[in-house]
């Protein structure tokens, strides 16, 4: 059973379809990065795998479990309990493009904050599980400072941590190296890097194609609500098949000889 | 020099009523502080997440006690509670009318607040398997908290300055005393010296400490 | 229940209430205009001059509206002058409301940033058209949605003038209590009139605070 199963997933706003059948799998411990120009639904996925949007059609699943709606004999479809879901959520970590970090809490409480509020466990654990984690993305000595007072790149390594302290099976992170200086990218990728290694499973949406070949499993290229290209990042990378693709990794090429 | 020691001489002997206005000024700030704060606290979640009915009654309300002048709504308890078989004292009709006003003006403080803390953050919340009523009490409030410091104690400030209104209703506060005893004594800019510098001395204060407050917090949190 | 003495007293309500707008309009005008200059003033003169206004501002805003206008009623016939009750409440009246429209133009220019001035005066602009071409436009988004607010209190205060014996709306709403009893339905209908006059401008300043947060 794969751990992540997307099946045929359709959201639209209004009249405007913005993801069209998207269906693909994830296997445990399988790094799977997605490519594609802005406003190719790419995100709007990644928020859908947590249900932080909406779907009007086809399902998720993680681990077995189905996110958000269920399906009843009849075929109808319905939402399940807020509770329920918030529960699933629990599984899946996501680090965003923009951090958001909780600005009234230091970067301990932060990252305690998930197992103190929605785990319950008790504050001495949550406060060691934390300090380990820290320790992990190298930010222990910053763990009573307040968000404000970190660099971009700090802010985005409490910002897996955070995730992480969930103790999720599954990670995803939205760009989250987009809003950085260029020259705090590194620090994050690295973490990302080492994460990929230990065996998390990850969806990773990025534009940094230099990473996507050195760490991903799989590449998916996404472009107008629709999977365009799959496949390994030696080949799909070296061959691109179609124009839209093609013209994509143009466009960054730039990035990918660089690095 | 003349006038400085007719000044002094003026003070002291007014100095037993004004400390007791003073009492009395101070009293009803204090009583309805608390009160206002709460009633917002009780405002608030209705009008943001009550049904239709109840988000329209409240918001009715907040609008209607915004837009009228706090002296009508002192009258209206003060002359109308008697025909309802109720005699609270003036001190308590005053009260209750500063109360009832400050909760509407902070309760669209506290909806501003709330409003003001980004999508992003409910994101980051719910993204760790928060439900809504957990986010908000962890994520959302204590952020909207700090970040409507300052607006409360300007809004404060200005109930206390409003705690002026109870003498219209015979309550002798700073206010009263300071109006009976021009009328009494016929001095009028010594007396006013004196009232002008207590309410003076109040609002700095309290404005001094709210400044103090507002800006330890927020320095930690940038 | 029909409101029966709501209605028998429309006329004279009404009476008073053309009243209360005729001092709002006075107040609002002058107290605009004195505070406009005030603020635009503070911004542009020495140490001693900023200081005075600096003083102004504070004291007339930390003290109550009724204990300014119990000096105004006062102090006219201390200093040996015979003016009417309703023009030294509405000299006072006007002051204060001048200190509060003072402290938001001046703190609105302020917040013009200072590259703003430094780019206009490298374009070699004078000091006058840099404040009229550059400054003043930007203040006054700023300054437009407090400026609403404070009007609006500014009508609701005139209602103090009844305390010191000035007829207007709500000194005749006293009177008709006093004389009918129905302290519900006069003081609820009066609080009405109010409204009607001052929720137009509540809506006017929500509308201009959204568009001063869209446009941050």
């Amino acid at each position: 059973m794969p751990m992540i199963e997307i099946r045929d997933l359709r959201k639209s706003y209004a009249e405007l379809e913005v993801l069209k059948g998207i269906s693909f799998d994830v296997e445990k411990g399988e790094v799977v990065v997605v490519l594609g120009p802005s406003g190719s639904g790419k995100s709007t996925m990644l928020r859908c795998i947590n249900l932080l949007e909406e779907f009007q059609g086809g399902g998720i699943r993680i681990d077995g479990e189905a996110i958000g709606y269920t399906t009843t004999e009849g075929g109808k479809r319905r939402r399940r309990k807020e509770a329920e879901n918030a529960k699933l959520r629990e599984q899946v970590g996501m680090v965003f493009q923009s951090f958001n970090l909780f600005p009234h809490r230091t970067v301990l409480q932060n990252v305690m904050m998930g197992p103190l509020k929605v785990k319950g466990i008790a504050r001495r654990e949550a406060e060691a599980l934390a300090r380990d984690l820290l320790k992990k993305v190298g930010l222990l000595d910053k763990a009573d400072q307040y968000p404000a007072r970190l660099s971009g790149g700090q802010q985005q390594r409490v910002g897996i941590a955070r995730a992480l302290a969930m103790q999720p099976k599954v990670m995803l992170f939205d760009e989250v190296t987009s809003a950085l200086d260029p020259e705090l990218v590194g620090e994050v990728l690295r973490v990302m890097r080492q994460l990929a290694q230990e065996g998390m499973t990850m969806i990773i949406v990025t534009h940094e194609i230099h990473f996507a070949r050195d760490v991903g499993d799989r590449i998916i290229f996404m472009d107008h609500g629709a999977i365009v290209e799959e496949g390994p990042p030696a080949n799909i990378l070296a061959n691109p098949k179609s124009d839209r693709f093609k013209q994509f990794l143009r466009r960054y090429q730039g990035d990918y000889l660089d690095t | 020099m003349d006038f400085l020691v007719n000044l002094l001489a003026i003070w002291a002997r007014l100095y037993p009523s004004l400390v007791s206005g003073f009492a009395v000024t101070i009293s009803v700030a204090l009583a309805a502080i608390p009160l206002a704060l709460l009633g917002a606290l009780l405002l608030t979640p209705l009008r943001m997440w009550g049904g239709s009915i109840i988000h329209a009654v409240t918001g009715a309300y907040i609008e209607f006690m915004r837009n009228t002048p706090l002296l009508l709504q002192i009258y209206l308890i003060y002359f109308g509670l008697p025909l309802l078989g109720l005699y609270p004292s003036e001190f308590m009709c005053g009260v209750i009318g500063i109360a009832m006003q400050h909760a509407a003006f902070l309760a669209e403080i506290y909806r501003g607040g709330i409003e003001s803390i980004s999508q992003r953050q409910w994101d980051a919340a719910r993204a760790m398997g928060m439900t809504w009523a957990t986010a908000l009490r962890n994520v959302i409030l204590p952020q909207a908290g700090l970040r409507i410091l300052g607006p409360i104690g300007n809004q404060l400030i200005i109930l206390v300055k409003d705690t002026s209104l109870v003498s219209a209703i015979g309550v002798v506060d700073l206010t009263m005393v300071g109006k009976v005893s021009i009328e009494r004594l016929a001095v009028t800019l010594e007396i006013f010296l004196a009232i002008a510098l207590i309410y003076l001395a109040l609002t700095g204060a309290l404005g001094a400490v709210l400044r103090i407050i507002e800006r330890r917090v927020l320095e930690r949190i940038g | 229940m029909m409101p029966n003495v709501l209605i028998n007293n429309l006329p004279y309500l009404l009476k008073g209430a053309l009243v209360t707008l005729e001092l709002s309009v006075v107040v609002l005008i002058a107290g605009n205009l004195l505070g406009l200059v005030i603020g635009i003033v503070a911004t542009s003169v020495g140490r001693i001059g900023q200081s005075l206004i600096t003083a102004y501002i504070f004291v007339l805003r930390g003290i109550p509206i009724l204990v300014i206008m119990l000096l105004g009623y006062y102090a006219f016939p201390a200093l040996g002058y015979r003016v009417p009750a309703y023009v030294a409440v509405g000299v006072a009246q006007i002051i204060y409301v001048s200190a509060f429209v003072a402290e938001i133009v001046r703190s609105a220019i302020l917040s013009v940033p200072s590259g703003q001035i430094a780019a206009a005066r490298s374009l070699g602009m004078r000091r006058f058209s840099i404040l009229k071409e550059i400054v003043l436009p930007q203040a006054t988004r700023i300054a437009i949605p407090p400026l609403l607010n404070n009007s609006l209190t500014a009508i609701k205060q005139t209602s103090y003038v009844s305390v010191v014996g000035v007829w207007e709306l709500t000194y005749a709403a006293r009177e008709v209590v006093e004389r009918t009893l129905a302290s519900f339905q006069i003081f609820l209908g009066v609080m009405a009139i109010y409204f009607i006059i001052c929720y137009p401008l509540s809506l006017l300043a929500r509308r201009w605070e959204r568009r001063a947060a869209v446009v941050q």
